[in-house]
C-alpha cells in the first residue's frame, strides 16, 4: 500500500476514481442511462439537472457516460481474465512440457499473432448474436498470445532454478510443482501483462460496439458512446468529445501503469 | 540462396494457413442463422429455392467448399449474393486499391514519424527531449483510431473546413486524415521500439570501437546503430499490418471510403457469402505476404538471420 501512495502511480488512482465514479455516481444522479427527458433533448452542458447536457433523443449523458464506463471495464476485466487463464495454461504447458510439444505450441501461438484475427472475432460476433457474454469471451480468446509468450519464458527460466529441481527429485507431481512453486513466481509478470491487456481489450470492445457488433441497446458501453457522438457531432460536439476523452484517457492510464509495472518485473 | 530457402519454406507453411483461414471463414459464416435472400419483402418458398439452386447454395456444404476453393484457384471469387449485378472479383477490385493506398501510406508515415521520434529520444536519452517522446509515444498507442477519426474530422473538417469529412474527392486530400488517424498509434509503438532498440545497440562494443576509431556521431548512428537496432521494429510490422487492416475498417466506415472494410462489415451483416469470403481470403494473403515481406527485411537488417 505504501507503494501504491507513491506519486508516480497518478494513472493508478486516476482509473481507480474513474471506476468508483462510475460505479456510486448513477445513484446520486436523477435520471438513469435509459431514461429520455423529453423536455430536454439535445440540452446543453450545465443545464438543469442535466450536467453534461443531454443527447439527441433526450438521455442524460453524464449517467450515459456513467453507465458506459462500467460496462466497457467490466467487459475488460472479465476478457482480460479469460485471456489470462488462456494464457497461462497455454505457456506454462509450453514451457514446462519442452521439446517438440512446446515448438508446436508456440508456432501455433506465432501463427495467430499474424493474422486477421479481429474479422473471425467479426465473424463470430455477426453470427452468434450480440451477447455481452460472447463478446468477453470472443476477445478474451484473441488476446491471449502475448500472455502465453510471456509466461513460456518465465516458466523455462524457472524450470532450471535449483528449488524446482530440487521439488522434482523429491518426488512431487508436476501439477502441484506448477501450482505451488511456478505460478507464485510468475504472479507478478502475470500481473503486469494483465494490466497491459485490459487496455488492448477496452480497445477490442469499443471497436466492436463502435462497428455495432459489441455490446447492444439498451446497455451502453463507452465505443456505442463513441459512435452515437460521432454521428450526431455537427450538431453538438460534447457527444464525440467527451466519452472518447473519457476513453482515451482510461487507455492512457492504464498503458502507463502496465508498462511501468512490466519494467519493474522483467 | 538461403534467402531463396527461407521464402520456400514459409510459403509452404502460408498455404495452409491460408487454406485453414479460408475454410474456417467458410463454415463459420454458414452457422450464421438468416441467409442472404431474407430482404425486406419475404420471398416465396420457390423463388428461394430457385435462388438457393441458382447459387448452388443446395448442395451439401462440403461440396460447397470444395466448389468455392476450386473456383478460387482459377482466380474466381464468386458471385455477390447481395450486389446482385457484381462478381465479388469486381467489388474486391473496386476496393482494394483504396484499402492498399490507406494502408500503404499509414505504415510509411508510421514508419517515418515513429523511427525519427525514436532515434531523436535515443539520442537525448535521460533528457526532457527524451521523456516527452517517449510519453508521447504512450500516448500515441493508447488512440484508438474510431476516437481519433471522428476527433480529426470534427475539428479539421467541421470546425477548421481544411479536409474533407467524407468521401474520395478532391486531390489526395481525402487521404490525410484517414492515414493519420490509422498511423498515430503504430507511429508511437515503432519510437518505442527504435528508442529501446537503440539503446542496447550503442552500449555494444562494436559501436564502442567505433567511438575510438574516431567516426562521426551521425555516422556511428546512421552506418552502425540504427540498422542492428530497427530488428525489433521489422518483427513488429506483421502484428503492424494486422492491426493496419482491422484499423481500416473503422476508418473506412468513419470517413465513408468504399475499401474492403466497408464490404466486409456489410457483407458479414448481409450474410453475403462470398463476398466475406473474399474479403477474408484477400486480407489473410495480404498479411501473409506482409509479414513474408517482414522476414526478409529481418534478414537483411541482421545477417546472423539469414541462416536461422
Amino acid at each position: 500500500m505504501r507503494r501504491l501512495s507513491n506519486r508516480q502511480h497518478w494513472p493508478l488512482w486516476v482509473v481507480i476514481v474513474l471506476v468508483l465514479l462510475a460505479l456510486f455516481l448513477p445513484f446520486f444522479l436523477p435520471w438513469t442511462y435509459d431514461q429520455i427527458d423529453w423536455d430536454a433533448v439535445r440540452a446543453p452542458a450545465f443545464s438543469g439537472s442535466h450536467f453534461f447536457g443531454t443527447d439527441e433523443i433526450g438521455r442524460d449523458r453524464l449517467a450515459r457516460l456513467a453507465a458506459g464506463t462500467r460496462v466497457t471495464l467490466m467487459v475488460a476485466v472479465a476478457a482480460a481474465l479469460v485471456s489470462l487463464i488462456v494464457g497461462i495454461a497455454w505457456g506454462a504447458t509450453a514451457g514446462w512440457v519442452g521439446g517438440r510439444v512446446d515448438e508446436a505450441m508456440m508456432r501455433f501461438v506465432d501463427a495467430l499473432y499474424a493474422l486477421p484475427f479481429m474479422f473471425i472475432v467479426i465473424l463470430l460476433m455477426v453470427i452468434f448474436g450480440r451477447s455481452i457474454l460472447l463478446v468477453f469471451v470472443g476477445i478474451g480468446l484473441v488476446e491471449w498470445l502475448t500472455m502465453a509468450r510471456v509466461v513460456r519464458g518465465q516458466v523455462m527460466a524457472l524450470k532450471q532454478r535449483p528449488f524446482i529441481l530440487a521439488a522434482e527429485a523429491a518426488g512431487t507431481p508436476p501439477s502441484v510443482i506448477l501450482l505451488k512453486h511456478i505460478l507464485p513466481n510468475i504472479a507478478g509478470v502475470a500481473l503486469a501483462y494483465l494490466m497491459l491487456t485490459v487496455p488492448q481489450v477496452v480497445m477490442v470492445e469499443s471497436f466492436l460496439s463502435f462497428l455495432g457488433l459489441g455490446v447492444q441497446e439498451p446497455l451502453t458501453s463507452l465505443g456505442i458512446l463513441v459512435k452515437e457522438g460521432a454521428d450526431d457531432m455537427d450538431m453538438t460536439p460534447l457527444g464525440l468529445l467527451l466519452p472518447g476523452g473519457l476513453l482515451v484517457l482510461i487507455l492512457v492510464c492504464l498503458t502507463i501503469e502496465g508498462e511501468r509495472l512490466r519494467d519493474i518485473y522483467s | 540462396m538461403i534467402m531463396g530457402a527461407l521464402i520456400f519454406r514459409r510459403l509452404m507453411t502460408a498455404i495452409p494457413t491460408l487454406l485453414g483461414i479460408i475454410l474456417a471463414s467458410f463454415f463459420l459464416i454458414r452457422i450464421a442463422p438468416g441467409g442472404p435472400f431474407d430482404g425486406e419483402r419475404p420471398l416465396t418458398p420457390e423463388t428461394q429455392a430457385a435462388l438457393q439452386k441458382a447459387y448452388g447454395l443446395d448442395k451439401p456444404l462440403w461440396e460447397q467448399a470444395w466448389l468455392y476453393i476450386s473456383n478460387l484457384l482459377q482466380g474466381d471469387f464468386g458471385p455477390s449474393l447481395v450486389y446482385r449485378d457484381f462478381t465479388v472479383t469486381e467489388l474486391v477490385a473496386q476496393g482494394l486499391p483504396i484499402s492498399l493506398m490507406l494502408g500503404g501510406c499509414a505504415i510509411i508515415l508510421a514508419l517515418a514519424i515513429g523511427i525519427s521520434a525514436g532515434l531523436t529520444a535515443a539520442v537525448r536519452a535521460g533528457r526532457k527531449t527524451d521523456n516527452l517522446i517517449m510519453m508521447s509515444a504512450t500516448v500515441a498507442t493508447a488512440l484508438p483510431t474510431f476516437v481519433t477519426g471522428p476527433a480529426l474530422a470534427l475539428f479539421f473538417g467541421l470546425w477548421v473546413g481544411l479536409l474533407p469529412v467524407s468521401g474520395t474527392g478532391q486531390g489526395i486530400t481525402w487521404l490525410i486524415m484517414p492515414v493519420v488517424a490509422l498511423a498515430l498509434p503504430v507511429s508511437g509503438a515503432i519510437a518505442k521500439l527504435t528508442r529501446a532498440g537503440l539503446a542496447t545497440i550503442l552500449k555494444q562494443d562494436h559501436i564502442r570501437t567505433a567511438r575510438a576509431r574516431g567516426l562521426s556521431e551521425s555516422k556511428i548512428l546512421f552506418k552502425h546503430g540504427l540498422r542492428p537496432a530497427l530488428v525489433p521494429v521489422a518483427s513488429y510490422l506483421g502484428p503492424a499490418a494486422a492491426g493496419l487492416l482491422t484499423g481500416a475498417v473503422v476508418v473506412e466506415t468513419v470517413f465513408g471510403l468504399p475499401g474492403l472494410g466497408r464490404y466486409f462489415v456489410q457483407g458479414a451483416l448481409n450474410r453475403d457469402y462470398p463476398l466475406v469470403l473474399g474479403v477474408v481470403t484477400l486480407y489473410a494473403g495480404l498479411i501473409i505476404l506482409f509479414n513474408l515481406f517482414a522476414d526478409l527485411i529481418y534478414g537483411w537488417l541482421d545477417p546472423r538471420m539469414r541462416e536461422g
